[in-house]
């Protein structure tokens, strides 16, 4: 008769983290442990992100102007002559008509006061990375904030700060920007000011309310409530932090919204700027260039790159998407 | 549902209420004195300075300046604008909206349509390339700068091809001695319009019960019935070719907003597309045997539509915002560039009639997308 | 003896993830006759869901078919293209879907939906006729038919439950797949729907594949027995034949892990470990790494699925006795 022996099964549990992993980590500080656990999501997440080519593009795009950026200061010191090359007060004296087509001295040529193209293109980045990115965070930090305070505390507050929003979103928002720049002369960072608290109150506390609306009816909530977590101490630890995700989607909207604002209202020379994309289209406008495609140069590159810029952070923002957003992903 | 839409429009009053007030009292607040700036006018002898001032009520307090313009704006009465007086600024927004309506209108319909459409397709066939060049130039159609899109394609269709006029909304030469003006043509437009897509609705609704074959017949009957009637209206009305000049002028704004505004009704279609398939009863649905046509827009789009149609009836609202654009680029005079114009001019009476234009069209879009989800989902019923 | 209405030969599938391939389905061999009910038996997970659909081809994507055949009523459905298919589906074969409540569209009304099933297999049927022929249907499944014209979501979980069956006997099918159909109704609707199924199943001859997790609601139902295990058909008998002469080890496992309300009080026997990654699949029998009676040939070869006298069909190298 075969020899029956016993195999004993050998349970199979779910391990997370690998045996040599766990016993490193027994031995960290607890706060050296997050750090650790947030690194490993980012590089999960960065593994979900850069499968989406899209978000790729997007990023390449924003690391390109990025550069554009950097590289103008140094330029500006050491390669390039400042008198003529400045993208304020520089005038070319070598071009008998301005403004003068592409060439080699000016490789997009110069605009109708005789200043570099290329120059002003690439001092202006700078201010729309600003712009877009401090907006973005005001827009962000207050719409999370009023959408998860509106969310936990609901009643009063909640119809409150919701019939604040509507009443934000009933204005037109570019008309308003329009209004309110009539009124007093705006520039980057009042700008940047205005359009985080007119979004962060508005349509983005909204959208992000409904979703901590779905977080606050979790069990950890309930037990932070149970173990006696006082209604801030929730809000902050437990229900913001997986606002997160969703907060930095919206953050590259922002950025876009905020770029494009900026450049209408430029466009309509209705900022107080020394120089910006729309500002350039604007000189153009006024000095009678817009509609003849000849002097191209004048707006296609300010155009273009106003598109591109915008579009990466909604490139970047959709790709997150899918990162937040598991459903969205193929098999 | 009844209560539900009473109550909704009582609040709608009270939010105008508040949203005005606020904003008379923001336009107060400005620097300057536009009272002033309205009155230095040169053309004005002191007589009629005087009666200006008691008119508009301009040498009282800011209470009472408030209170009679609330109370003249429950009678209907918005002022007059100061810097086209003595005209109403009813009137002109009378005569500037309808031009603003039927621009966007059928700009935000024709960019819906095709967002949709794509964007069911998009998501109901995945494949690599196919979705990675429609999503990447579809956002970037969305972000790209209004203006500088707006010109490229005037440059390219109407300077280079010649294909349609450069701007405005009217040939002048052709309207030279015409026995109408332009309003007149605008609403009448507009009203064919508004009837021929009642009627069209109405004939759907009245023949969902039917079978298939009969179905078609009747609905393409109804079809041929509404064309008619439009022929039959406008053949012999002899505005036909004032008409037709509009509409001309209509079609190259309306290509350049649909093709910013598509995609992101693609987008919010195909994302909605794709977590409504992995839904049960779409399994379910191709179980039964249904075509995959049937089952991908009786099925799947039925339900994924709905946080669409919400978004694009909230869409009108904001009509007049890009209209600002739009407007300016293309000469096309309508309640954007008014506000616009009235903002820079300190027209204040014009500024309050544009911004309670905007915010009554804005709630009450809110109300019919919330009125329309609620049709569209029977599992949503308000009490 | 009755003619074979379905008959399943060598049919595997896998599916393809990113993790790579999962051997869900493999090297099936099943026979069901008419009128005959068929229980399906095993863990979650253990393929009898992927089976189901693959009977139907309603297989997603990344899924492929890698070999055998599946006859219905003589004909391979393998090979056929989903265009053909259709002319199957519902007409033919029906199903009743896991947590069925899901299954119905919630923005149209039962009846049209009903309907809708049949105008695809009955072409231009007349609409009031379809309509009688559903208050019929309600009726046969013990549904008031005044609810016919209502929306899913305002039927109780037992009425949406009987509402997909109805659906499922709309264009008289031969055969009808109930993947899980009670699952998540409580206890005492679910014996009711149950027994209602069992009734409506003698009364109209049709075949029926039941499928569940759950031991004694296959025996209150089916005629035959199977039992799956990690993508495999381990034992398939009918059911008397099963409880009182189980052959595979695992089927004597999920005998002795109910416990009994008659009878003397014992620690509950259950069977240790959890199912295996279909990724990697054990060697040989997909079962040894928890069978207490394993031994060497076990973990080598894979054993044949035989008879074993009266079509009592395993497959173990050391198949119990008694």
């Amino acid at each position: 008769m075969e020899e029956r022996t016993k195999v004993i099964a050998k349970p199979k549990v779910e391990v997370i983290l690998e045996e040599e992993e766990r016993k490193k980590l027994k031995e960290m500080p607890l706060w050296r442990v997050r750090l650790y656990l947030t690194w490993r999501e980012i590089r999960n997440n960065w593994k979900l992100f850069s499968e989406n080519k899209i978000g790729l593009v997007g990023l390449g795009i924003i690391i390109f102007y990025a550069f554009m950026a950097i590289l103008h200061p140094i330029l500006m010191k050491w390669v390039w002559d400042p008198n003529i090359y400045d993208p304020i007060v520089g005038y070319s004296y070598d071009e008998v008509l301005q403004p003068a087509p592409p060439s080699l001295r000016h490789l997009l040529g110069t605009d109708p006061l005789g200043r570099d193209v290329l120059s002003q293109l690439m001092y202006s980045t700078r201010s729309e990375f600003a712009l877009g990115i401090l907006a973005a965070i005001i827009t962000v930090t207050i719409g999370t904030t009023v959408g998860a305070v509106a969310a936990y505390f609901g009643g009063i507050i909640d119809t409150l700060l919701m019939r604040l929003a509507d009443l934000i979103i009933m204005l037109p928002f570019v008309t308003i920007l329009i209004v309110l720049s009539a009124m007093f002369k705006m520039n980057l960072i009042i700008l940047a000011i205005v359009i985080g608290i007119l979004s962060g109150f508005g349509g983005t506390g909204i959208v992000i309310k409904s979703q901590a609306l779905t977080i606050k009816v979790r069990a950890y909530i309930e037990a932070a409530k149970v173990a006696g977590g006082s209604d801030w101490h929730i809000i902050f630890r437990h229900i913001i932090p997986n606002l997160m995700p969703l907060s930095f989607l919206y953050m590259m909207f922002s950025v876009t919204s905020a770029i494009f604002s900026e450049a209408v209202l430029s466009f309509f020379g209705l900022l107080n700027i020394r120089m910006s994309w729309g500002l350039m289209i604007h000189t153009a406008q006024t000095a009678g260039y817009l509609l003849n495609p000849k002097t191209w140069w004048l707006i296609v590159p300010a155009g273009l790159s106003i598109t591109l810029l915008c579009s990466a952070f909604y490139l970047v923002g959709r790709a997150l998407d899918e990162v937040v957003n598991p459903r969205l992903r193929k098999r | 549902m009844l209560r539900y839409i009473l109550r909704r429009l009582g609040q709608i009053v009270i939010t105008l209420f508040v949203f005005l007030t606020l904003v008379y009292f923001l336009l107060e607040a400005q620097p300057g004195d536009y009272a002033q700036t309205f009155l230095s006018n040169p053309k004005l002898t002191k007589e009629q300075r005087e009666a200006l001032k008691a008119q508009f009520g301009l040498d009282k307090p800011l209470w009472e300046r408030y209170l009679s313009y609330m109370r003249s704006l429950l009678r209907g009465n918005l002022g007059i604008s100061f810097e086209y007086y003595p005209r109403p600024v009813v009137s002109i927004i009378a005569e500037r909206a309808p031009r603003t309506i039927l621009l966007f209108l059928t700009a935000q319909i024709s960019s819906f349509l095709l967002g949709f459409t794509v964007g069911k397709i998009l998501a109901w066939k995945r494949g690599q390339t196919f979705e990675y060049v429609l999503t990447i130039s579809g956002v970037t159609l969305y972000t790209v700068f209004t203006p500088w899109f707006g010109l490229m394609m005037i440059w390219i269709f109407a300077y280079t091809l010649g294909l349609f006029p450069i701007g405005k909304f009217v040939t002048p030469t052709l309207w030279r001695g015409a026995p109408v003006d332009a309003n007149y043509v605008f609403i009448r437009i507009l009203l064919s319009a508004f009837i021929s897509s009642l009627v069209l609705f109405l004939v759907l609704l009245a023949t969902r019960r039917l079978n298939l074959a009969l179905r078609r017949g009747l609905r393409g009957a109804g079809v041929l019935i509404i064309l008619a009637g439009l022929l039959a209206y406008w053949l012999p009305s002899g505005i036909t070719r004032y008409a037709l000049d509009i509409l001309y002028h209509l079609i190259l704004p309306v290509m350049t907003l649909t093709l910013i505004n598509f995609a992101g009704m693609m987008l919010l279609t195909r994302n909605s597309m794709l977590e409504t398939m992995r839904e049960d009863f779409v399994m379910a649905a191709r179980a039964k045997g249904l075509p995959e046509g049937m089952i991908r827009d009786k099925h799947v789009a039925r339900n994924a539509m709905l946080p669409v149609i919400t978004s694009f009836i909230f869409s009108i609202a904001f009509v007049l915002d890009g209209g600002v654009i739009t407007e300016t680029i293309f000469s096309w005079p309508g309640m954007g560039l008014t506000l616009l114009e009235a903002a820079l001019s300190q027209d204040i009476p014009m500024v309050m009639g544009g911004l309670v234009f905007t915010g009554t069209l804005a709630l009450f879009a809110h109300l019919i997308a919330d009125i329309t989800y609620a049709y569209l989902d029977p599992r949503i019923r308000y009490t | 003896m009755a003619e074979s209405i379905l008959k399943i030969e060598n049919f595997t599938m896998h599916y393809m993830t990113k993790a790579g391939e999962v051997s869900a389905v493999d090297n099936v061999d099943l026979e069901i006759r008419k009128g005959e009910s068929l229980g399906l038996v095993g863990e979650s997970g253990c393929g009898k869901t992927s089976l189901a659909i693959s009977i139907m081809k309603l297989l997603p994507e990344n899924a492929i078919i890698k070999g055998g055949h599946i006859y219905f009523d003589g004909t391979d459905l393998v090979p056929l293209s989903e265009d053909e298919m259709r002319r199957f589906r519902w007409r033919r074969i029906s199903m009743i879907f896991q947590a069925a409540m899901n299954s119905l569209n919630p923005v149209y009304k039962v009846s049209d939906q009903i309907i809708e099933a049949m105008e695809t297999h009955f072409g231009h049927i007349d609409y009031y006729e379809a309509r009688e022929k559903v208050a019929n249907l309600f009726r046969l499944v013990g549904l008031d038919p005044k609810f016919m014209d209502q929306y899913p979501h305002e039927y109780s979980g037992g009425m949406r439950q009987r509402a997909v069956i109805a659906m499922a006997l709309a264009c008289d099918p031969d055969l009808i797949i109930a993947d899980e159909p009670t699952t998540a109704l409580d206890v005492i609707v679910q014996d009711n729907i149950l027994r209602e199924l069992k009734a409506l199943q003698e009364k109209l001859g049709t075949t029926m594949i039941y499928i569940s997790h759950d031991i004694a609601v296959i025996a209150e139902v089916s005629h035959r027995i199977g039992i799956m295990y990690a993508g495999k058909i381990v034992e398939l008998a009918d059911a008397e034949e099963i409880f009182h002469h189980p052959i595979h080890p695992y089927t004597a496992g999920l005998m002795s892990a109910f416990p009994s309300i008659v009878g003397p009080k014992r620690e509950l026997v259950t069977i240790p470990g959890e199912p295996p990654d279909l990724l990697n699949p054990p060697s040989g029998c997909r079962f040894h790494p928890r069978c207490q009676y394993a031994t060497k040939i076990c973990r080598e070869k894979e054993p044949e699925f035989k008879d074993y006298g009266s079509g009592h069909m395993a497959s173990c190298w050391n198949p119990l006795e008694g």
